[in-house]
């Protein structure tokens, strides 16, 4: 008797969640009508709005591979002083609110400081340009792919490392062989949510950004934009995109996964 | 190519896992190293293999100091206790593994690795991936692995502590053959005392980071000497005696042991170290003691002690049997076959002098290691 009141009141609570989650999707998506959509597609600043997105988003993605896998592989499988604070500092992003960020990097890189200043005087001006907002989305979106990188290798048993260095590999080849593949699925975790997270990003983007319509604006900034001076039409197809990727962009993910464990 | 450590020392955390530690390892022995559960086996056979550092001491394999190489370097090959194979390639990609890592021509692998997978009968497996092997298969895997890179030591770290006895006795026999058949230096790794009766040319006891005794398996079970050692492998009647007179032949030592409601007098077969007024501690056989219903005096060289079975235990073919004798616990084993009492029947304990030997502490000599005693052994 008891078991059932508790089954239904977590039955309940948990619907309530997904309430929650399902109702402000249905919302965006009975507001406009498939031709509606359509016309929003052909608007340029839109189309260059996507396209600035997955420029941005991507290049995120591989800087957070060059330089975020390395991290993880540090992390991972070497002891050095200092690394308790690399770790917290790899969190911080995480809890930060993204504003801050943002202002860390206009500071950083506007007038305000001497290696901002050392920049413009290069005649390398990275606030209000596309490289200043791969930082800005690096800065929030990278920790994602290091953190489930760094998770992935920490699994990995360390006998079978062990063993390649036995049988003779040096750490590049045990690295690339051995590593690598068996952490694949986490490194794969990773991309997806920095990629994801990147291409939703707004907070530290749009303070460095500066939301220039057809050469900095990203889709989140263009959806905030529309909204706040009315045009919903065009607001809502941005945001219906955004959901279609991040929704095939995960099932595409989880479907791989479950391929490749084979009863492991 | 002979193993020597010098004056290894490991702490963790503080905390010592290896203490100053010594060992030489003669070429083409198959030396075991038998020590307790978390007392530094894995430790000390990944610092010969090069995956942990010391703090300090040296590794030398064949006269070469390889303290500063690493494990690839170190011609070692080594055998964990999970396998450690590698998951995501089949039979064939993980025995072919060190080849590739030495370029060695693929026609060459293939050539190659057929002659071995035939002989250990893996050739139907090597497509399978490791989650498709038995336990048996996986280990033969990561041994074959190993040995086609020709290592010049070979370590094995517990090996078939995840096995059942059969295929354990069958891979283990078939090891000992390989290690026979090409002299390669082996220190095989258990916690195991009977794998290690059976397998090592010597056996060297591992406990509180240092080697508490080598020994050829012989010597080990019948002479040990230190209380750890005696009870390790399975000698627990400890009794700590002082020598109250000796003869040529004999000493009688009295017994003294905590708890002992009034102490008693045992002849002991005299040893050197036995030194009259001096306390000394003994190790009793339990496999050397008999029970008798009668004092039944057939045989007045034998010591014999009054008691009562307190417990019996169940050990296949024969009975573990705990005879209180005035507040000592004497153990006994008893082929079930020669045991007809009661538990809590008055027994008499039956006992030859030379069924107790002195425990006289670690200051041992090592024998060397003599291809001679091996080739007796190979005879026998
Ligand atoms: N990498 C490590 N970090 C901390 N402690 C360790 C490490 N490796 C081993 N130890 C400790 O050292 C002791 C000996 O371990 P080990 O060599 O694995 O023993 P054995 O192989 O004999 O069971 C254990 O108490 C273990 O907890
Ligand atoms: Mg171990």
């Amino acid at each position: 008797m008891r078991d059932i009141l508790f089954n239904l009141i977590i039955s309940l609570l948990s619907g309530i969640f997904m309430c929650l989650i399902v109702l402000p999707l249905v919302a965006l998506f009975t507001t406009t009508s498939w031709s509606e959509l359509a016309g929003q597609f052909k608007s340029p600043l839109i189309v260059s709005a996507v396209i600035i997105s997955f420029q941005t988003s991507l290049a995120v993605l591989l800087a957070a591979l060059v330089f975020g896998l390395p991290v993880a592989y540090l992390l991972a499988m070497k002891n050095f002083p200092g690394k308790e604070i690399l770790d917290t500092l790899i969190d911080l992003p995480i809890c930060m609110p993204p504003l801050v960020a943002g202002l860390g990097l206009l500071i950083l890189l506007g007038g305000e400081s001497k290696f901002g200043v050392f920049l413009n005087s290069r005649g390398v001006d990275l606030i209000f340009s596309k490289p200043g907002i791969v930082m800005a989305q690096l800065f929030v979106a990278g920790p994602f792919l290091i953190k489930s990188s760094r998770q992935a290798f920490e699994a990995v048993n360390k006998n079978v490392t062990q063993a390649s260095r036995c049988l003779g590999a040096s750490e590049f080849h045990t690295f690339r062989k051995v590593l690598l593949p068996l952490a694949r699925n986490g490194i794969y975790a990773g991309m997806i949510m920095t990629w994801a997270r990147a291409l939703g990003e707004f907070g530290a983007t749009s303070m460095v950004a500066g939301c220039i319509p057809g050469r900095t604006e990203t889709m989140t900034q263009a959806i905030f934009g529309y909204a706040m001076s009315g045009e919903m039409g065009s607001s809502i197809a941005i945001a219906l995109l955004l959901i279609v990727f991040s929704f095939t962009s995960l099932l595409v993910f989880k479907s791989r996964i479950r391929k490749q464990l084979p009863g492991a | 190519m002979n193993i020597v450590l010098r004056q290894i020392s490991k702490s963790f955390h503080g905390r010592p896992v290896l203490e100053n530690l010594d060992l030489k390892v003669a070429p083409g022995e198959f030396h075991v190293l038998l020590g307790p559960s978390g007392g530094g086996k894995t430790t000390m056979v990944s610092v010969i293999a090069g995956l942990t550092k010391p703090d300090s001491g040296s590794v030398l394999i064949n006269d070469r100091d390889v303290s500063l190489l690493p494990p690839g370097k170190r011609k070692i090959g080594l055998v964990f206790q999970d396998c450690a194979i590698f998951p995501h390639l089949d039979v064939f990609d993980n025995i072919a593994y060190g080849l590739r890592v030495r370029k060695q021509g693929e026609a060459n692998i293939r050539q190659k690795l057929k002659y071995y997978l035939e002989k250990t009968g893996l050739e139907k497996e090597k497509h399978k991936f490791p989650h498709q092997l038995s336990g048996g298969q996986k280990q033969r895997t990561a041994l074959l692995r190993t040995l086609v890179t020709e290592p010049e030591v070979l370590l094995l770290d517990e090996p078939m502590s995840s096995l059942d006895i059969l295929t354990r006795e069958q891979i283990s026999a078939e090891l000992v053959n390989i290690q026979r058949k090409t002299g390669l230096t082996t220190i095989y790794v258990t916690h195991n005392q009977a794998e290690a009766f059976s397998l090592g040319d010597r056996i060297s006891v591992l406990h509180n980071g240092k080697i508490e005794q080598i020994e050829t398996p012989e010597e080990l079970f019948y002479h040990p000497k230190t209380e750890f050692v005696a009870r390790f492998v399975g000698i627990n009647n400890i009794l700590k005696a002082k020598v109250a007179a000796t003869s040529r032949r004999e000493a009688v030592m009295e017994i003294t042991n905590e708890g002992l409601s009034q102490s008693f007098k045992l002849k002991v077969k005299n040893y050197p170290v036995f030194k009259k007024g001096e306390a000394i501690n003994l190790c009793l056989h339990p496999e050397k003691i008999n029970l008798s219903k009668k004092n039944a005096a057939i045989d007045g060289g034998l010591n014999r002690i009054c008691g009562k079975i307190i417990k019996r235990t169940n050990h296949g073919n024969t009975f573990k049997v705990t005879v209180d004798i005035r507040g000592l616990a004497l153990h006994a084993v008893i082929p079930k076959f020669l045991f007809n009492f009661q538990v809590y029947e008055e027994v008499w304990v039956v006992f030859a002098p030379d069924a107790l030997h002195p425990l006289c502490g670690r200051r041992c000599r090592a024998p060397e290691f003599s291809r001679k005693c091996h080739n007796d052994l190979l005879t026998y």
